[in-house]
């Protein structure tokens, strides 16, 4: 059993194997958004309107832009690593859904989060997370501040949650344009994703 | 880190807890207990907080005597989500009265901390409290003290959380009454180490 150190309270970690045998057995409700990050089961951010609005415009206007050969989940689990099976707000993966039906996808080429509440926890712990699992493109959807998040080039970094952070941030407003690095030959506008 | 931006776990109530153990998730000899919906890892038992345990366990069964149980590091049901096992408790009757269920409300209970000082302070001070158990020692081996923790409380609105309102700390040339044996005096020597 591992344990994190870091913090007053040591808490049981799951591996992702144990994670998905919870789920088959039943042990949390259906639709209990919970993910399980670094080995702990994290309970995910309620669901306003702008953000669930978020996440729908967010998937189209990446399936639009990614074109045929990819397809963009919602909240789908992402097998990321030994102790994390997060589901991003919206993830964009080679190929189409059937090639997912016997395991979940694990390197999405763009990872979007729509953050209101969870702001700091997208940032910091799910941006480690990411980095630590070489995720080359994250994007936070920032509602608080209407904007986008970029954030790549992994780097390892002792002081982050997970060993590793983005090198790379950019923001980008509503009038902008943004390029996902697995698409480069289409812009989206920004405000094509914000509610 | 701060603490503001700590994710919100899972909580497990007894029931999902009971079921992580009848899967094979947790077994009865993992130290792991369930305090508030969390599954809190239990400090290393290094030699002294063994010696700890059997000592605190020896002196308080001589102070209670007869029509007590001493248990230690068994399970106590706390409410829907705690199902804690402290190092030591007192609860009233012989072993079989809790063949079916475990005890639910000890007239005593204490915890040897050395790593654990302040989840033993905290975390657990605060469920203890809820569960309105009016008398809580902790053994503080840091310091070799005994910290005595009565009259559970919640202090103001601007606190939510449930603690302690009359913390003692004895050192080890007094003695300590439990609230519940009030005749029978116990040396703060005679419980460390």
């Amino acid at each position: 059993m591992r344990v994190m150190a870091s913090y007053e309270t040591r808490t049981r970690r799951f591996s992702r194997a144990e994670y998905e045998r919870l789920i088959e057995l039943g042990v949390f409700q259906p639709g209990e958004p919970i993910e399980l990050i670094g080995g702990e089961l994290m309970v995910a951010e309620p669901q306003g309107v702008a953000h669930y609005t978020a996440i729908v415009k967010t998937a189209k206007a990446l399936e639009a832009a990614f074109g045929p050969g990819w397809h963009a989940r919602t909240q789908g689990p992402i097998g990321l690593d030994d102790d994390s099976e997060p589901e991003p707000d919206v993830a964009v993966v080679p190929g189409s859904p059937e090639d997912y039906s016997r395991a979940h996808p694990s390197r999405p080429v763009l990872t979007v989060e729509v953050a209101e509440s969870s702001l700091a926890i997208d940032r910091q712990r799910k941006g480690s997370l990411y980095a630590r699992a070489g995720l080359a493109d994250y994007w936070i959807l920032n509602l608080v501040d209407r904007v986008l998040e970029v954030y790549q080039e992994p780097v390892p970094d002792p002081a982050a949650p997970f060993g590793w952070r983005y090198a790379r941030r950019e923001v980008f407003d509503a009038s902008a344009r943004v390029t996902s690095l697995a698409a480069p030959e289409s812009s989206i506008p920004v405000s094509r994703l914000l509610p | 880190m701060t603490q503001a931006e700590r994710p919100a776990l899972r909580r497990f109530t007894r029931h999902e807890y009971a079921r992580l153990i009848d899967h094979g998730f947790l077994d009865e000899d993992d130290p792991i207990e369930l305090l508030d919906g969390l599954l809190l890892v239990k400090e290393p038992q290094r030699s002294p907080h063994r010696t700890a345990v059997l000592l605190v366990a020896k002196a308080v069964e001589r102070a209670f005597g007869e029509g007590w149980l001493v248990q230690t590091q068994s399970p106590i049901i706390l409410g829907d989500l705690s199902e804690p096992e402290p190092d030591i408790c007192v609860v009233r009757g012989s072993p079989r009265d809790y063949v079916d269920a475990h005890p639910t409300r000890p007239a005593l209970i204490v915890e040897v901390a050395q790593s654990g000082l302040r989840l033993a302070r905290g975390r657990k001070a605060a469920a203890y409290a809820r569960a309105r158990i009016a008398d809580y020692w902790i053994v503080n081996l840091v310091d070799r003290v005994l910290e005595v923790h009565r009259e559970p409380a919640r202090p103001g609105p601007a606190r939510r959380h449930w603690g302690y309102a009359a913390i003692e700390t004895l050192f080890a040339d007094a003695t300590v009454t439990a609230l519940a044996t009030p005749s029978a005096a116990i040396r703060v020597a005679d419980l460390l180490p």
